[in-house]
């Protein structure tokens, strides 16, 4: 590799740095700078699959219908953990048209959630045991109540607390914690700086167990013909599944086809095939017939991962000045029975600038549903406990919430010490405060609250006390208080390689963007179309992209981590830039000019200059017949040594009615920088749903299991509470200007999870703000509120 | 049992227990209608049903039975809007109230439902008429925008 075709670079998905090998592409384009014209990057064009979707056109896989399909259900278990003694599906099978039963042994060698599945060692309240299929989903539900299940239970353990206590019930056998807890990242002398601090603020967080609750639930369709295996399945990642699939079956890559067309949401849980999957597939194998397996509400929440459960112990050390001393932070996760190792820690390293850091994360085996990547999987947590602490710490030094953030502003990536590719965190700050109308506290003209000098001085406090916050505020009359708060966030969201596409001219001046990526109601398709519009200077209207394929696209990685537009969208604007090379190559016979003379706009190729020497499109293929122009991109490596991170700032405003204890939150502004915005009214749309889902993390969603049964009490839509169109507050929702030429040749970065991290700290801070006393643990349902104001009073 | 679901007159046999929502989807084959949480939760099976003289009202087909539905009109998003769109979803493109589009018809047909009863309906009619349709992408500042334009234009006979 003397020629470095080969090369290593980082890609941080998730919160997780990983290393990976890229071939350098065969050229990489100048970099879309902030003076380039651009034509349709930018432009708002309408999101290019919405009309499938309004007139119920567009096919989901829960929709998919196979000639002869049979349907699946899966029996679960209802205890949360024991074993099998008997499972007996005699019953299952007498049910007119139920044609089949899946049993463990038929299963062998198929993982899931770290085991194997339908594993009769139970280790969660709706872990799969077997299914059944029938000629209707009607008949397989049935037949799967009718199976009779003989089990032995065994205690259980379905909180953190539960499973580190001694003598706790072993979840996996070699213990409940994870090999790499307690996992410790740390710079500096933490214990040190914070014995000489003027200010400690401790406290202790909580974070419920929340629950993705995609519209539509995991599922899978799975046909055989031979042993070639085609599965339409729900995913976030298509070539995932495919490698999922042919470990479990056996098979050759070649021997199993993925294609996601349309899909009810993803949110981090369903990256890879799950038990519906596996389960249509061997079904589908058994009785040689399609198989579509699609999970029942109560499936999809006990079983298809979660955003786990967090206790967090903070302290925060300052100078008097509010110059950030130390950050500690111990946590536990309560994983569930498996998943990764997606902490809060990591955002307490990376959002301010201090020299001793140290979080301690214990990731908890638990007797639930293993956790899954849930849109910004640990720094949704995080940011709660960082986000609400750094408020506590401002009341303690009377600083406004916002100076002392801007004092603490991490020039460059603290945790790696290398710099930001771009960082315009501050102006996220400044136009999202100005926007939000946010004053100091000092300056308020009404002054929320009052601090005497001596409140600065050094605190000490234990971790679990409610304070009034307000004490020394003048007593307000009233039920209804309102309060104001705000938050930071950052998150890795640079993309990166490996990233494939294809741009292909057809006779007709049309053009079709292939691309195997997935479009999860994001706008995928339509970022794509944009770029590759763009790049080549077709009019947009013409341009089709074709994504959801493993057999007939190349490879890209799954749609997670805010990675698409990043990872893709240079790989589709290369093989655009390569197919316009080609295209003015045989324009510019046809037109009598050279290539350099040569552009594109609106699919029409014109001599610069010579308005009267243009050809469109259309003209161009027409007289290139089936001679096609095809153009190839790949994604090339990031920049070295480089933090590759998008931003944003929260502002919350909200009302609490103090007699039931109801928040309401009015509205909130939200201020993001993502470096360059493909399609505004489509990121706009982003931040508003993830501002949504933040809000029923901060009011509402909670997943409730009972201690004594070990059984999840709200698996349904009704009783774990996502916000409906009337929690819905004004929010005002922005990016700042600005484009990120050092990040990649498009200049864009992720966007769709770091809306959800700031919100639900802005709103427990502006509920802080208004009654006077800090609420620790989320979500901040009415009784939660009732009981802090009880403590305070 | 005799049904009429987006014009077209079916004759069938149900069972007792079949649901509306299982005979669009399974037996005629319409899909646009979807089942999300089959217990009346969350609105993505919302159609409009049209029973004797009585103005047609959006309901769960979920929690409707086939048997219950002989002789009703039923429109379900398949026959929203044909043979061209409706305001509203010309608005839902529009204004990009539609993210991964699962809860879109129910959505819509909730909406035809409020400006079928209430031809300019405020945020608050808004809220309350569209509060039983569950949106995890969050689209909802963007459906308020299209039912209003919606709204606007129908009432400008646009």
């Amino acid at each position: 590799m003397a020629d470095k075709r080969f090369v290593a670079t980082k890609v941080e998905v998730e919160g997780r740095e990983e290393t990976r090998i890229v071939e350098m592409p065969e050229f990489e384009p100048a970099p879309w700078t902030a003076d380039t014209r651009m034509d349709v990057v930018g432009q708002c064009v309408p999101r290019v699959d919405a009309l499938e979707k309004v007139t119920g056109r567009a096919v989901y896989t829960a929709d998919t219908a196979r000639p002869g399909m049979l349907y699946a259900q899966i029996v679960r278990a209802s205890i949360a953990h024991g074993r099998v003694k008997t499972l007996d599906l005699a019953a299952a099978l007498e049910i007119p048209g139920v044609r089949a039963v899946l049993l463990r042994e038929e299963v062998d060698g198929i993982r899931y959630d770290g085991g194997q599945l339908f594993d009769q060692t139970i280790r969660f309240a709706g872990q799969p045991l077997a299914a059944v299929c029938a000629e209707t989903q009607e008949a397989a539900n049935r037949g799967a109540r009718a199976a009779i299940v003989r089990v032995e239970t065994k205690p259980h353990a379905v909180s953190s607390e539960a499973a580190l206590r001694p003598n706790a019930p072993k979840v996996p056998s070699q213990g409940n914690t994870s090999k790499n807890s307690p996992r410790v990242t740390a710079r500096g002398d933490v214990d040190a700086a914070i014995a000489a601090a003027d200010v400690v603020v401790r406290r202790e967080y909580r974070t419920p167990g929340a629950l993705h609750s995609a519209m539509e639930p995991h599922g899978a369709v799975a046909e055989w013909l031979g042993d070639q295996l085609t599965v339409w399945e729900s995913t976030q990642g298509i070539f995932n599944t495919r490698s999922d699939l042919a470990e479990a079956f056996g098979l050759k890559l070649t021997q199993v086809r993925v294609i996601k067309e349309y899909m009810g949401g993803g949110f981090g849980a369903k990256n890879g095939a799950g038990a519906p999957t596996y389960v249509a597939a061997a079904l589908a194998r058994k009785t040689k017939l399609p198989v579509r397996c699609v999970n029942h509400r109560e499936g999809e929440q006990v079983d298809s991962g979660n955003r786990p459960g967090t206790t967090q112990r903070v302290t925060l050390a300052a100078a008097r000045d509010g110059t950030l001393t130390a950050i500690a932070m111990d946590a536990e996760i309560a994983m569930g029975v498996g998943g990764w190792f997606a902490g809060p820690g990591k955002i307490y390293n990376e959002l301010y600038e201090c020299p001793n850091v140290r979080t301690t994360e214990t990731f908890v085996y638990t007797h639930m549903g293993a956790m899954a990547s849930f849109r910004a999987p640990g720094h949704v947590e995080g940011a709660f406990g960082l986000e609400c602490a750094m408020d506590a710490l401002a009341r303690d030094l009377a600083i406004d919430p916002l100076e002392l953030r801007r004092k603490n502003y991490a020039a460059h990536d603290q945790e790696k010490n290398r710099r930001y590719s771009s960082k315009r965190l501050d102006e996220c700050y400044r136009l999202g405060a100005e926007r939000f109308g946010w004053t100091a506290f000092s300056a308020a003209a009404e002054p929320r609250m009052k601090y005497s000098a001596a409140s600065a001085a050094r605190i000490d406090r234990s971790s679990d006390e409610h304070r009034d916050i307000r004490r020394d505020a003048p007593a307000e009359n009233g039920r209804f208080k309102r309060g104001k708060g705000m938050s930071s966030i950052s998150w890795g969201a640079g993309g990166g390689p490996p990233a494939y596409a294809t741009v292909r001219l057809n006779p007709d001046g049309t053009v079709d963007v292939l691309t195997g990526s997935q479009d999860l109601g994001t706008g995928a398709r339509t970022v794509f179309a944009q770029i590759a519009a763009e790049a080549l200077g077709a009019n947009v209207h013409d341009v089709r992209a074709i994504i959801g394929d493993t057999e007939r696209l190349p490879y890209t990685g799954n749609s997670w981590g805010s990675q698409t537009t990043a990872s893709v969208g240079p790989a589709v604007r290369m093989a655009a830039e390569d197919a316009r090379r080609k295209l003015f190559d045989a324009a510019s016979a046809m037109l009598d000019a050279s290539h350099d003379a040569l552009e594109a706009r609106q699919s029409i190729v014109r001599v610069r200059g010579k308005p009267d020497r243009a050809m469109t499109f259309a003209e161009i293929g027409d007289k290139l017949g089936d001679v096609m122009i095809i153009g190839q991109g790949s994604r090339g490596p990031n920049p070295d040594h480089t933090a590759l991170f998008s931003f944003g700032a929260q502002f919350a405003e909200v009302e609490v009615d103090t007699e039931t204890g109801r928040v309401r939150v009015l509205r909130i502004v939200a201020a993001h920088d993502s470096g360059r915005i493909i399609n505004p009214r489509l990121a706009e749309s982003q931040l508003e749903g993830g501002i949504l889902q933040g809000l029923g993390f901060a009011l509402f969603e909670e997943r409730v299991l009972d201690e004594s049964l070990g059984l999840p009490l709200n698996p349904t839509m009704h009783d774990y509470k996502i916000p409906t169109l009337s929690d819905l507050p004004a929010i005002e929702a922005f990016f700042v200007p600005g484009v990120d030429t050092v990040a990649n040749h498009t200049g864009a970065k992720g966007l769709a999870e770091p809306p959800i991290i700031g919100t639900a700290p802005a709103i427990a801070n502006a509920v802080a703000d208004a009654i006077g006393v800090e609420v620790l643990e989320l979500p901040l349902t009415p009784w939660r509120v009732l009981a802090a104001l009880e403590r305070r009073s | 049992m005799q049904i009429t679901v987006n014009g077209t007159s079916h004759d069938l046999d149900v069972a007792g227990h079949e649901t509306l929502l299982g005979v669009l989807r399974d037996r005629l084959s319409l899909t646009g209608t979807k089942l999300s949480c089959g217990r009346g939760e969350c609105g993505a099976c919302t159609v409009l049903m049209k029973t004797g003289g009585a103005p047609r009202r959006a309901v769960y087909s979920c929690l409707t039975l086939a048997a219950a539905s002989d002789g009703a009109t039923i429109t379900t998003i398949e026959g929203l809007g044909t043979p061209t769109m409706h305001p509203l979803q010309e608005a839902f493109i529009a204004h990009d109230a539609v993210q991964c589009g699962f809860c879109t018809p129910g959505q819509i047909l909730a909406a035809t439902a409020l400006l079928d009863e209430n031809a300019s309906p405020s945020e608050a009619d808004i809220r309350a008429a569209l509060s039983g349709n569950l949106c995890r992408c969050g689209t909802y500042p963007k459906i308020v925008l299209a039912v209003q334009e919606a709204a606007r234009r129908m009432a400008s006979g646009g």
